[in-house]
């Protein structure tokens, strides 16, 4: 309870973190915070250019198919490898002054969210340019999985960026976990590809369910399937309660460490 | 916590474990047991003191104490192993200028995110954005990228959000060593102020100066543990006595010869009421100095004794010329009684000239020739240490 009123008391903090991350990361670069969106657009140019040209998916409009997903799935990534570093990268601060430690992980947590968010506007923008179209009933649902995925993600970051400041080979190993997850869920191909007998263990992948949840919204415009969001509910709420808990006891050694 | 207080330090001891060479990887902790090898040091042993509301505290003692560490417990950037630390109200320390500054958004900007790592809401940064405007004084910069500025600027823009916070403890280590000596006076006045308004300041300094003139209680750490703690004229004055003792070496003179000095200096000593040793005076104490010197064969020579503070403000230049006629050129042992120094309390240097008479050259030079210590009671400002006596009286008075 006391870390819920210290990180209130220290709001200001996370959202200049956060306004500073937003602002300072593209400052001196020429496309600035265009950036934001050109990153997932590439990945979509050399996905969609792979997987129907070169090796073609038999998936009706597979960009769209693709974007849906890719954009989350960068998210998600995004704070496994990157949010290693978040406490060390500021050890400077860390070293020298006091604030709640968890602000760093939720301040980075909120940017990649706000970075998401961002994204998700491209992809409005695609379904209905495209002509796919929207349904607005499903859309409904879309803040939920957005606050699940949160759930998932800072419960992530708190935890691999703690442990990070005791071994520095996390960062490397998150790097290769993220690489292999990306293929374990479903964002080059379809849901229906993974064997019937194989999807209960499937879907124990909490991202699995949330992005086959934004698929739903997006691609087949309805509800997503609740059954599917268990791992995902389940593993939001646990673990953002262990990671705040394994955050606390490990930060207080943090600055031995550095 | 009593109601009183406004920092509890209960028996407070903290190690810290040093690896020989930490392996920070897998790899390194896999492939070479040595480096998992370390030694347990005990910094702070068993710590414990109170400071009241309304009084400030100066923690004292040699390098290596713990006082840093200390410190970064004090405002919760290490935790004690064992012992209890409060702490009443809001901390704010000036132990790390600027953190979280981005070189590429504006001082203005800046105000906000080094403020909120305080722990200030948007709506307090509002209300001291003009006061810490002010108080850093950058004119027309304020909108300009941090990084444009110069390091005198980043400090003052640092210095100005951190003691502008509205902090009940204000932690300060070694302060004002920033800016220029009239920012410093500032920072002096404005840290008065806030004790005036009930602001509780811990400060480390090795200046007994600093101290006496903020705090009024002290503390002194040694070894891991209080050695003495209370009223700071007392305990600085034991500090003082037993840094005295320790001293000895760290003062010994120290021959400078240049190639083109043709004389020399040597044999020098610093007696304080007609004793060797000792490093640290009163404005009570009669100093003289002893030193042997060798110069050019013919000619004669003088004297030049300059006495400079550490902060470079030249407190005595005194030219012996022996009534215009000059020393013999050769050698000789010479005794220069000083007298009594009336200055304030701090570090001071003593430099020694021999100059070639009527010519600008110098036979040799030492400088510094000895650093000590005053220590003169009470608070001063300035230079001089004088005891003036005040009397008043009303005309209903005969």
């Amino acid at each position: 309870m006391n870390v819920l009123k210290d990180i209130y008391r220290y709001r200001e903090m996370v959202r200049s973190l956060v306004k500073r991350d937003l602002q300072g990361r593209y400052k001196n670069s020429a496309l600035g915070f265009l950036w934001t969106f050109l990153n997932p657009l590439f990945q979509l140019c050399v996905y969609s250019f792979l997987f129907t040209v070169i090796i073609p998916m038999p998936i009706e409009k597979y960009y769209i198919h693709l974007f849906v997903v890719l954009v989350p799935w960068i998210f998600f990534s995004t704070c496994m490898t990157a949010g290693a570093r978040v406490v060390l990268d500021q050890q400077d601060m860390v070293k020298k002054i006091y604030f709640p430690r968890t602000v760093l992980p939720i301040a980075f947590t909120l940017s990649q969210l706000v970075n998401m968010l961002l994204s998700m506007l491209v992809i409005l923008v695609i379904v209905v340019v495209s002509g796919h179209g929207i349904n607005l009933v499903a859309l409904l649902a879309l803040p939920g999985l957005v606050l699940l995925q949160f759930l998932v993600c800072l419960a992530i970051v708190l935890i691999v960026s703690a442990v990070t400041v005791y071994l520095r080979d996390m960062e490397m190993i998150l790097g290769v976990v993220a690489f292999a997850l990306m293929y374990a869920a479903p964002v080059i191909y379809a849901e229906s590809y993974i064997p019937e007998k194989l999807r209960g263990l499937y879907y124990c992948n909490p991202m699995a369910g949330i992005l086959s949840g934004y698929r739903s919204v997006f691609y087949y415009k309805e509800l997503p399937d609740v059954s599917i969001l268990i791992s995902p509910i389940l593993f939001g709420t646990i673990g953002v309660v262990l990671g705040f808990l394994a955050f606390g006891r490990m930060q207080r050694h943090f600055v031995e460490q550095m | 916590m009593q109601d009183w207080n406004v920092i509890e330090v209960n028996h407070v001891a903290k190690s810290f474990k040093i690896y020989t060479d930490k392996g920070h990887t897998l790899k390194e902790r896999a492939i070479s047991l040595k480096r998992n090898r370390y030694q347990t040091r005990e910094v702070l042993k068993d710590i414990n003191f109170q400071v009241k509301r309304g009084d400030s505290l100066g923690l004292i003692g040699h390098n290596g104490c713990g006082k840093s560490t200390l410190l970064k417990m004090l405002t919760k950037i290490m935790y004690p192993d064992k012992g209890s630390i409060e702490i009443r109200g809001r901390v704010s320390s000036l132990l790390e200028l600027g953190a979280g500054f981005h070189p590429d958004l504006s001082g203005r900007e800046n105000i906000y995110i080094n403020a909120s790592i305080f722990g200030m809401t948007r709506k307090e940064i509002d209300e001291r954005l003009q006061t810490i405007i002010d108080f850093a004084d950058l004119g027309d910069y304020i909108d300009n990228p941090v990084r444009t500025y110069s390091s005198g600027m980043y400090m003052r823009l640092a210095f100005s959000v951190a003691i502008n916070v509205d902090a009940d403890v204000l932690i300060v280590d070694e302060i004002l060593a920033v800016g220029d000596v009239n920012f410093q006076r500032k920072c002096l006045k404005k840290m008065n102020e806030l004790q005036e308004q009930g602001v509780t300041i811990v400060l480390v300094s090795h200046s007994m100066e600093q101290i006496t003139s903020v705090c009024n209680q002290c503390v002194w750490i040694q070894d891991g543990v209080v050695v003495d703690a209370g009223e700071t004229g007392r305990v600085t004055e034991r500090y003082l006595a037993f840094m005295e003792e320790q001293a000895g070496a760290e003062h010994v003179a120290e021959t400078v010869r240049k190639k083109e000095c043709i004389g020399t200096i040597d044999q020098a000593q610093l007696l304080a009421n007609g004793a060797e040793g000792k490093y640290i005076f009163t404005p009570q104490d009669e100093l003289e100095l002893r030193f042997h010197y060798t110069g050019p064969d013919t000619g004669v020579v003088c004297f030049l004794v300059d006495i400079t503070r550490e902060d470079f403000v030249t407190c005595l230049i005194k030219d012996y010329t022996n009534d215009e006629k000059g020393y013999p050129g050769k050698e000789g042992f010479v005794t220069i009684k000083l007298g009594k120094l009336p200055l304030i309390s701090g570090r001071y240097f003593m430099n020694l000239k021999i100059i070639i008479k009527d010519t600008d050259d110098w036979a040799a030079q030492v400088s510094p020739l000895f650093s000590f210590d005053m220590y003169a009671p009470g608070k001063h400002g300035g230079v001089l240490y004088v005891e003036p006596i005040c009397e008043v009286r009303t005309t209903g008075d005969q």
